[in-house]
């Protein structure tokens, strides 16, 4: 197996522009993409989490490392798509209506294409409607929402609903999160799983996409 | 029990940890010690006074300023002052439901939300020192921030009892993050350091001029100075790593706080939200003399007894009533248990001034803001013997 060390410390530490060029210096040694993502970026990632969880790496060691990720990322994806490689997963994610806070939000959906899930991301204010469309069109298998104010979680329950009414609720597995939301809040709104944070959306993530 | 003293006999005393006759309260004349506009009209009309037309102190967290005849229904012990508008710039409207401000930043309030949130960063596509050179920075000498601000201060000291805080707020770290946008703003404070320090730097220097031309005129006639709202924490951990807040943040909230001490004996408050019990021996270390709001539901701000036997010998705590779950949603019965515990944790040996954690929030009834400040003010008397 190739020797990805250099690129994950790239990934790890957030030059951005190391990663790319050593990304690209793997496939222009023959790599296989699929080997590079599953060898490199996400390991990396999988460490950038664990150094989150342990209160290493805080939101700028995690962004940068995600945007190193994504500048590697971004030369395999092409070839990933055109060799029809599989993603582990593909999830919908966004800020519920009348929330407009992203960086919990954002940093899930790196987190999760670190992880080799492909992210459909609706932004912020995102209405009930707008999450059972992109359900029925993407057929993803998780959809995550997230909100931040007390005020604007209970929209939460309102796309569950709406799910239901449109039969697609058995369909996808529902995850929440944000700072005001608890396990509490997330088994009373009948979503599937909660995690208080970024890495645990991850963990959480991979576990359902594998059961 | 004591004899009564004057608010600002009251204020004074706590802040140098001393019992006065009762626990100080504040409503709306510092910063995240507020009413929401909504909260405020429900108000009003609970307590049976004059219908009025509300008048907004904080545009974006949609702050009511609070009438004097409320400020008397609570026993509130503070009047504010602080700079007013600038005579060269007014908010300019954007679309239906956005404004850009005069550093501008473009705020956004969604359809049936209760506040503005950043929606537009003036810098978020440049994050290198050409941008701060090529950027339309406010004033700081306009004169519309400082008139009347010496009469009114004046008038406080010398006509009423009060004590007198002046707003000045010069936080430049989340305003930094507004200039940039979030994203990047992080990302700058790990990888494009020397642009984010410039940039902090920028930002400051003009905070502290508007403070210097406003010290000139009320240096002499205040009490308590509200320094900075600078949030460090979010729910569960600080935004940022203690090393780089050491590094980046703390030498340039020295130089703040350096600023004031240099100019003024009045005591130096700091506001600050989340989870930032890591950092308040920092602060103190800074000079803070009080800290607000006690986030109770953030991570290690929980535990007032524990917050008070560890740092209650330094830091008056301002704030500390509950207002995720307790204000909103509890019982008039549980809002003055909550106010009750708060007062025997907090109390004892001075160091308390009571008030909500943050602006009271549209949801509150306002039975329970009436209940809050008047047990408050019957429980809250010295010596302290509640259990």
């Amino acid at each position: 197996m190739a020797d990805y060390s250099a690129l994950k410390e790239a990934v790890i530490e957030g030059n951005a522009a190391e990663a790319k060029a050593l990304t690209q210096a793997a496939l222009d040694e023959g790599a296989i993409p699929q080997d590079v993502l599953d060898n490199a970026l996400i390991p990396a990632m999988d460490v950038v989490g664990e150094k989150f969880s342990a209160r290493e790496f805080y939101i700028p060691e995690m962004l940068i490392a995600a945007r190193a990720m994504q500048s590697g990322l971004a030369l395999l994806k092409p070839l990933l798509v055109a060799a029809h490689s599989k993603s582990r997963g593909k999830a919908v994610i966004g800020t519920v209506k009348g929330d407009l806070h992203d960086i919990g939000k954002n940093l899930v959906g790196m987190m999760l294409q670190g992880g080799g899930f492909e992210i459909i991301d609706l932004g912020t204010d995102v209405k009930p409607a707008r999450f059972v469309e992109t359900v029925k069109a993407e057929k993803p298998d998780l959809l995550m929402m997230s909100a931040l104010l007390t005020t604007t979680m209970t929209s939460m329950k309102d796309t569950i609903a709406a799910l239901k009414e449109a039969g697609l609720r058995e369909s996808v597995r529902v995850g929440v999160g944000g700072a005001p939301v608890t396990q509490r809040f997330a088994d009373e709104v009948g979503a599937d799983f909660y995690a208080p944070d970024a890495t645990g959306a991850v963990t959480k993530a991979k576990e359902l996409v594998t059961a | 029990m004591k004899a009564e003293m004057t608010p600002r006999e009251r204020v004074l005393a706590t802040l140098n940890h001393q019992e006065p006759d009762r626990v100080p309260l504040d409503l709306g004349q510092a910063a995240g010690d507020g009413i929401t506009t909504v909260a405020y009209r429900n108000l009003v009309r609970y307590l049976g006074l004059p219908e009025r037309q509300i008048a907004v102190k904080h545009t974006s967290a949609q702050e009511a300023l609070v009438d004097e005849d409320v400020l008397r229904r609570f026993r509130i012990d503070f009047r504010f002052v602080e700079p007013g508008d600038p005579d060269r710039w007014t908010d300019i409207p954007v679309g239906d439901d956005s404004y850009q401000d005069e550093w501008g930043v473009v705020r956004t309030m969604p359809p049936g939300g209760y506040y503005y949130d950043l929606t537009g960063s003036p810098m978020a596509e440049d994050g290198t020192m050409s941008a701060i050179a090529n950027h339309r920075w406010p004033d700081p000498e306009d004169p519309g921030r400082y008139r009347g601000l010496r009469e009114r201060a004046r008038y406080l000291h010398e006509e009423t009892d009060y004590s007198v805080v002046a707003n000045l707020n010069c936080s430049f770290f989340l305003r930094c993050f507004e200039l940039r946008g979030w994203s990047n703003f992080y990302m700058d404070l790990a990888a494009n350091t020397e642009f984010a320090e410039a940039l902090m730097d920028r930002y400051l220097d003009i905070r502290l001029r508007i403070a210097e031309l406003a010290m000139e005129q009320i240096g002499e006639y205040i009490d308590v100075v509200m320094v900075t709202s600078d949030d460090l924490g979010m729910i569960d951990r600080p935004l940022i790593s203690p090393p780089m807040y050491r590094e980046l943040i703390k030498p340039r909230q020295k130089r703040t706080f350096d600023f004031f001490k240099q100019r003024t004996d009045a005591k130096l408050l700091y506001h600050n939200d989340g989870a930032i019990y890591p950092f308040i021996p920092d602060f103190i270390e800074l000079g803070v003399d009080a800290l607000n709001p006690i986030q109770l539901n953030a991570v290690g701000m929980g535990d007032t007894k524990k917050l008070k036997a560890e740092f209650g010998d330094k830091l008056t705590f301002w704030g500390a009533i509950d207002t995720q779950h307790v204000l909103p949603k509890g019982s008039p019965e549980e809002v003055r248990a909550e106010v009750k515990q708060r007062i025997i944790d907090l109390a004892p040996g001075g160091g308390y001034v009571v008030c909500s954690v943050h602006n009271i929030q549209p949801d509150v009834p306002p039975e329970n803001v009436v209940a809050m400040f008047d047990a408050a003010y019957e429980l809250g008397r010295y010596p302290i013997t509640l259990e």
